[in-house]
């Protein structure tokens, strides 16, 4: 077990030091100053790093292994792009520099929205989102910005039961009322059930494409003939845009308003949890709503545009997480169009591979081809009792990440895997294997070794219930 | 470069097995009208090639040395937290939802809350919201939702970036904000907070110091915001917290800020963190992802995610907010940043923030044609100058000699006219400050 810092601490060392090279007098008013005492651990260097780096040594993380987790496309993180990333040139700008002295960051997001343009079919983007969420957060303040100019009042959004939690909670954080719609056990949409919510309160449906079950709507054209005739817009949520670079662009399927998720398809490190970037792509006619600034090009000269009055404003401060969007653009570069295609092809290669290795075996509930990722549903496969979550903790015995768990909710016991282009064979194949003994034998042979799992992890399994019945969130003894 | 494998015998096995001829073949359920035509994107470069060209890319901004703040601060970063936040273990993996393979995650996070917790005097706080702006804005819509009430007072003193944040975040909800003026001394009075609630007050947000450098009477704002009812939220500068008040000891409700002070690098305003922490009675109302400690079935101690029943991933729109993927890493960055001081060391990091701004300013507010906006304000790292000199042809000679200097208030209405920001944080030298007031005097 690694000791806390509060543990290890005795205030007995410290691992930076300061001086101060200038005197001066100051004198602060006792009511102002800090009375209390500060609370911070007093611990050497060495200790630190010793501490730190043990830490770092019980996570899974994709550099150490597979990280087959659906919908979230953990695909390989290039290093080149962490070593331009370090740059002093790239982090040492202030933002409120005169944009003259910081054209090569402009540069950099002038053409990365571009090339977003082109991948996605929108006409323009803002690059200011910090996450997938905070995206869809803004593309639906762009829609609500839209009705209010038109005039309209139109206060419902559509989202399908197998959307991702996000979208139902950036609706209602943007102020509309959510219209569940109850999607077809493959994930898809029936366009005669669409047409009977499709009111004329419905500012637009939220829509994931492939959805989260892994598969194309085939019927895009209808529902978006159907949703356009009633006036309201289609959002795209880009959780899945790894199934589709250079083989169908949202914009060409009738999609209004997008997000994208850098960290997902353009292969920036998800961090343990962020920092990400959620880029907010729009058709033209909304392109006056976007967040400012803007970044334009004049007289061959990158300049920031706050003067836009229709904008829905500022959702963050200054341009957007800047280091996520230079590793992006780095990605891209190294890809470029015949690259991105391929990146898709083999996504979808291999977890089609994977899938017709599970069919004959394990219930899957979308049918036998999918996209980038798929789902199974383990339940009549499972012995002894066993769900889902003890097949994922098993997992971690064998030295993998899980999958994703109960996601979608459509699909009981759900199992989402997703193992993106940039996984060998190989790696698959053991992957496979894996968890079918798991599911096939263990599960049969063995149920309470698959129950009492994972024993091989730095803890067993953890009392989620006990942490939020009695919740400790911080340090006892300070 | 597409880092997909390259073996063409695997490749032709995956084929057989799926008894297709290409990929292509597995795009069928796209209609034929709806592909893509090839994408027109440049690229397709190797490792050299990639860095030669982002290296010209970079050679396009300019480093210089900075006297500016305004919400984003040039603090020295240390060599441990770099070597940390650079480990494939923690940048490569994602949200811990696997707890029991995600300890180091898990329990780093953990070590940032109860850190945060010291620094702020409050007594929860949560994983790491994406940058100061947001929130300050998510601590607007936790008062509106805990109070039921409809007004937001914000002082005027709060970083525009945020006021413009909050109002986006605000624009279509049943909510008001009211931004509170600042007297004469650029500060909040209590008679204003009084004057402008009533019970329909959710929150009284005030930053301190301030967006022009200020520190506040915290102490004093925070009953006048009580006796209303009101829910005070502080807006603080984390290392200012060395010396200052903290908001736990004047009773905020909530205390948010920007957390990139604290081991993030400028990086043009973004990657960088927000922080929250709240008092006792309002975690479970509380946005964004929390760690909690528990035991595993050995009676180990771990940790894992908790109070997730106010999460999008289970309350969908019932959530507190949407937020999913945070700032993570960055947390982790602070984590590393916050564990090396020592109560001592912190202390002495933001009194030498005040010594040398102090010092700056001494220098700078005796220079013919300059003087102090606010000449008996207690300040931290910033402070106000009012000139009658052309502010641009300032800034103009400074970049010449490599130095970003204050920043233009102009824009901050009547009160700011002919006024500048400055900023001297603790990387700041003598030699550079002198180079600077040579240069102002000169100009």
């Amino acid at each position: 077990m690694e000791k806390l810092l509060n543990e290890l601490s005795s205030q007995s060392g410290f691992a930076y030091d300061i001086k101060c090279d200038v005197e001066a007098d100051f004198s602060i008013p006792e009511n102002l100053k800090r009375k209390s005492d500060l609370g911070l651990p007093g611990i050497a260097e060495n200790d630190l790093l010793r501490h730190f780096t043990n830490l770092s040594r019980k996570n899974y993380a994709l550099s150490t292994v597979f990280y087959p987790l659906g919908s979230c496309t953990m695909k390989y993180n290039p290093l080149i792009n962490e070593r331009i990333a370090k740059y002093d040139a790239f982090n040492s700008i202030h933002p409120c520099q005169p944009a003259e002295t910081m054209q090569g960051i402009l540069e950099i997001m002038h053409g990365l929205e571009k090339d977003l343009c082109e991948i996605s079919g929108m006409d323009n983007f803002s690059l200011q989102p910090a996450a997938g969420a905070h995206g869809e957060f803004t593309g639906l303040l762009i829609i609500a910005a839209h009705f209010r100019s038109i005039k309209q009042k139109r206060t419902k959004i559509i989202v399908p039961d197998s959307a991702h939690g996000t979208n139902p909670a950036s609706a209602a954080f943007a102020g509309f009322e959510i219209v569940p719609l109850k999607s077809e056990p493959d994930g898809s949409i029936d366009v005669s059930k669409l047409k009977e919510v499709l009111t004329n309160e419905v500012a637009a449906i939220m829509l994931t494409v492939p959805n989260t079950l892994g598969v194309f709507e085939s019927k895009m054209r209808e529902i978006a003939k159907a949703v356009h005739e009633n006036g309201s817009l289609l959002y795209y949520d880009g959780a899945n845009l790894n199934a589709l670079m250079g083989f169908a662009r949202p914009g060409d399927l009738g999609f209004d308003v997008m997000h994208i998720n850098l960290h997902k398809t353009f292969s920036t490190p998800h961090g343990g949890g962020g920092p990400g970037s959620g880029p907010v792509g729009v058709k033209s006619f909304l392109e006056r709503f976007l967040p400012v600034p803007r970044v334009e090009k004049k007289n061959k000269k990158y300049v920031l545009n706050y003067k836009k009055t229709k904008s829905i404003g500022a959702v963050k401060s200054f341009f957007g997480n800047f280091p996520v969007i230079l590793r992006a653009y780095a990605y891209i570069k190294a890809l470029g169009g015949n690259g991105l295609k391929n990146a898709s092809a083999q996504a979808v290669l291999n977890a089609n591979y994977m899938l017709a290795k599970f069919k004959d075996k394990i219930n899957v509930p979308a049918g036998t081809r999918c996209m980038h990722e798929f789902v199974l549903s383990p339940k009549a496969a499972l012995g002894g009792g066993v769900r889902t979550l003890d097949v994922a903790k098993r997992l971690l015995d064998y030295g993998y990440y899980a999958p994703t768990v109960y996601f979608p909710l459509i699909v009981e016991e759900a199992v989402m895997i997703e193992p993106t282009e940039t996984e060998s064979k190989e790696t698959l194949d053991k992957f496979i294997e894996t968890l079918n003994k798991i599911i096939l034998e263990e599960s049969v042979n063995e149920p309470q070794k698959v129950k009492d799992a994972p024993s091989n992890t730095p803890v067993t399994r953890l009392n989620e219930v006990e942490a939020a019945r009695n919740p400790i969130l911080k340090w006892k003894n300070r | 470069m597409d880092y997909t494998p390259k073996n063409k015998h695997d490749k032709q096995k995956m084929f057989d097995v799926l008894g297709i001829k290409s990929e292509e073949d597995l795009f069928d359920s796209i209609p034929v009208e709806s592909r893509a035509k090839p994408l027109n994107v440049s690229g397709g470069h190797t490792e050299q090639e990639l860095l030669e060209h982002f290296k010209n890319i970079a050679a396009k901004n300019k480093t210089l040395v900075s006297f500016r703040g305004a919400g984003i601060y040039d603090h020295y970063i240390p060599s441990l937290v770099g070597e940390i936040t650079s480990r494939s273990e923690f940048w490569t993996a994602y949200t811990p939802y696997q707890a029991e393979a995600s300890q180091g995650t898990l329990q780093a996070i953990f070590e940032y809350q109860s850190m945060i917790c010291a620094l702020t005097g409050m007594d929860v706080s949560n994983a790491s919201l994406y940058d100061g702006a947001t929130a300050a804005a998510e601590a607007a819509l936790l008062a509106l939702r805990v109070s039921g009430r409809k007004k937001i007072l914000v002082s005027s003193g709060l970083n525009p970036e945020y006021i413009k944040t909050l109002k986006t975040y605000l624009q279509n909800f049943d909510a008001k904000i009211v931004l509170l003026d600042l007297s004469p001394n650029g500060t909040v009075e209590k008679a204003t907070v009084d004057a402008s609630s009533d019970g329909d007050t959710a929150a009284v947000i005030v930053q301190s110091p301030n967006y022009f450098g200020i520190v506040e009477d915290m102490q004093g704002l925070s009953e006048t915001a009580k006796e209303k009812n009101a829910l005070f939220t502080a807006v603080v500068n984390p290392v200012s917290l060395g010396v200052f008040q903290a908001p736990g000891e004047y009773g905020a409700d909530i205390a948010v800020g920007e957390g990139q002070p604290l081991g993030i690098p400028l990086s043009a305003g973004g990657a960088t963190f927000g922080f929250m922490a709240v008092r006792k009675g309002l975690e479970w109302k509380m946005p964004g992802r929390i760690v909690g400690q528990t035991t595993d079935k050995n009676g180990k101690r771990g940790f894992v995610l908790t109070l997730q029943s106010r999460e999008q991933h289970i309350r969908r729109e019932k959530a507190t907010s949407n937020i999913c993927t945070n700032a993570s890493l960055n947390a982790l960055a602070a984590c590393v940043y916050m564990s090396g001081w020592g109560n001592g060391g912190f202390k002495k990091l933001a009194e030498t923030n005040i010594s040398k701004a102090s010092y700056a300013f001494g220098k700078i507010k005796n220079i013919d044609g300059f003087k102090a906006k606010f000449e008996h304000s207690v300040f931290f790292n910033e402070f106000v100058i009012e000139t009658a000199k052309d502010i641009k042809k300032i800034n103009k000679a400074l970049i010449k000699n490599a130095f970003l200097g204050p920043l233009d208030l102009s824009g901050s209405g009547k009160q700011f006219k002919n006024c500048m920001l400055f900023c001297v944080t603790e990387q700041r030298t003598k030699g550079e400050i002198d180079k600077l007031v040579e240069i102002l005097a000169k100009v």
